[in-house]
């Protein structure tokens, strides 16, 4: 599991490459809280290069849109996998986090 | 093993109702005459902390909550200073999710509902003498772990503590459960609830995480859909009550995936609520099978409010649901390939289902040999619904 971050304009692209289970889920949580502390306008985490996510690793992005809404900062995903968007669907979360089929419309629709 | 004279468990009954101590030496007869349990009784709270001041070797108190001088939401509290290393069971009317809510709050392990079924009350006081016994293992072993592993050992502990291991014989269908834990994680748990009318509630559900937190936000989730199962009925409505109870603290945002069902022997008719939780499959007597739809739910503990939507399917005779969680589908083997549905799916499609109980084990075998050498990682967790044949 690896965690990247860019900048476009005020917004924070994280981009996860790998699996996120319960070996690796405190990792992921601590790479991604160190990326989003910063100030930034909006985030989205680039899902494309993610093979997998256990609910260990649900649980760190809820948490992390949990602290950015108290923020008002928001957040989104996109270009989930199909195994990674089911995921997302059958646990609901999908209600919860807007999800865009692809990086460019996440960031047209965070600009 | 104990004399009557010095029983294995000591229990103390708090109760107002005198006939109660009566009925209990009665229905219990067997177990404190192998010395098993010995019974000690009180009238009320104040009562009952004399009786554990004086009794340093109570193992569990089963207290009324309504009663003189002093009650057993009260008592819950005061139990902590005098005995530290007992567990309560409430007994509470039926459907009273607040005293229930309130009681478990104060650190009760367990209730069980008026009126007392005694048979059930067994089944209660084995699980919570099961979990004592373990809890007081774990406690005995620590000094001698490494903090972390006996952590996660204390998880494991609770975990397994809370599952049940005899299940109801319900006319028209059998039922059964199992789950192997990983080594490293406490997530997974089910449950199988008697309802009224000859209905059980049946619950599969995965917590987000591993450790003693996730392991007491287990034990939380599973007590209050308990407490709502038997007291707030329509499955839609039990998620509602237990997600607005879990998201009221809730700091380390925390959620479990939870499929609620109640099936009905009667009408043969299994009513649902997915709260984000894999769909379970139904598998009939030809070996052809599909998932259960879902319900439009999200993981409990996630979004307070959340209004919950179900479903109900009709079950044919020699019909097999089976509930699991991911841990099953998504078990990997040496080449980095999951098990998956399909291999679910097609260990029914040439035989059709066997019994519940062989069902259950056919699959967790079967992942099993699947998984060969690498490490699992996340729990098994499989329970089954088999109707009866024609």
């Amino acid at each position: 599991m690896n965690v990247q971050v860019e900048h476009h304009d005020g917004v924070l692209v994280a981009k996860v490459e790998g699996r996120v289970d319960s070996s690796n889920s405190q990792d992921f949580e601590r790479q991604l809280q160190g990326a989003i502390g910063e100030e930034v306008k909006a985030v989205i985490m680039d899902l494309g290069q993610l093979a997998y996510i256990s609910s260990a690793g649900l649980r760190v992005v809820l948490l992390v849109a949990k602290t950015l809404g108290q923020r008002n900062v928001s957040i989104s995903l996109c270009a989930l996998s199909d195994p990674v968007q089911s995921v997302f669907e059958i646990s609901g979360f999908n209600r919860i986090i807007q999800i865009y089929d692809t990086q460019a419309d996440a960031l047209a629709a965070a600009g | 093993m104990g004399d009557r004279d010095n029983p294995d468990y000591r229990i103390l009954v708090v109760d107002d109702e005198p006939d109660l101590e009566r009925l209990v030496r009665q229905r219990m007869r067997r177990h404190i005459r192998r010395g098993k349990y010995g019974f000690e009784f009180a009238g009320n709270g104040v009562e009952a902390l004399e009786v554990l001041a004086e009794n340093q070797d109570i193992d569990i108190v089963l207290s009324d909550i309504n009663m003189p001088k002093m009650d057993g939401l009260t008592l819950l509290q005061q139990i902590p200073e005098v005995n530290s290393d007992l567990r309560s069971v409430i007994v509470s009317a039926y459907g009273d999710m607040e005293n229930i809510r309130t009681a478990m709050n104060r650190g009760a392990f367990d209730f069980v509902t008026k009126p007392i079924d005694f048979t059930d009350l067994e089944v209660t006081i084995e699980r919570t003498l099961k979990h004592l016994d373990e809890w007081r293992a774990a406690l005995a072993s620590r000094d001698k772990l490494v903090a972390i592993q006996n952590e996660l050992d204390v998880a494991t502990k609770i975990q397994q503590s809370i599952l049940p291991d005899t299940f109801p014989h319900v006319d028209g269908c059998e039922v059964y459960g199992c789950m192997q834990a990983a080594r490293n994680v406490g997530g997974d748990f089910f449950d199988v609830i008697r309802l009224e009318g000859g209905r059980i509630g049946l619950t599969v559900a995965d917590v987000s995480d591993k450790g003693v937190p996730a392991a007491l936000f287990m034990m939380s989730s599973r007590t209050l859909l308990k407490g709502a199962a038997v007291g707030v009925g329509e499955p839609s409505a039990v998620l509602g009550e237990v997600n607005d109870l879990l998201n009221e603290t809730n700091e380390t945002s925390m959620f479990v995936t939870v499929f609620y069902g109640v099936y009905d022997p009667a009408s043969r008719r299994l009513t649902f609520s997915n709260g984000g939780h894999n769909p379970p499959l139904v598998v009939h007597s030809d070996g052809s099978s599909e998932e259960l739809r879902l319900t439009g739910g999200i993981a409990l503990g996630a979004l307070p409010g959340f209004e919950y939507g179900q479903a109900s399917v009709e079950l044919s005779p020699g019909d097999l649901v089976v509930f699991f969680t991911d841990g099953v589908t998504e078990a990997i083997n040496v080449a980095n390939e999951e098990f998956g549905l399909e291999a679910v799916q097609a260990l029914f499609s040439e035989s059709g289902p066997p019994s519940a109980r062989e069902a259950a084990e056919t699959i967790l075998d079967a992942v099993e040999t699947f998984a060969g050498e690498v490490p699992q990682f996340d729990d098994l967790t499989c329970m089954t619904l088999r109707i009866a044949d024609e």
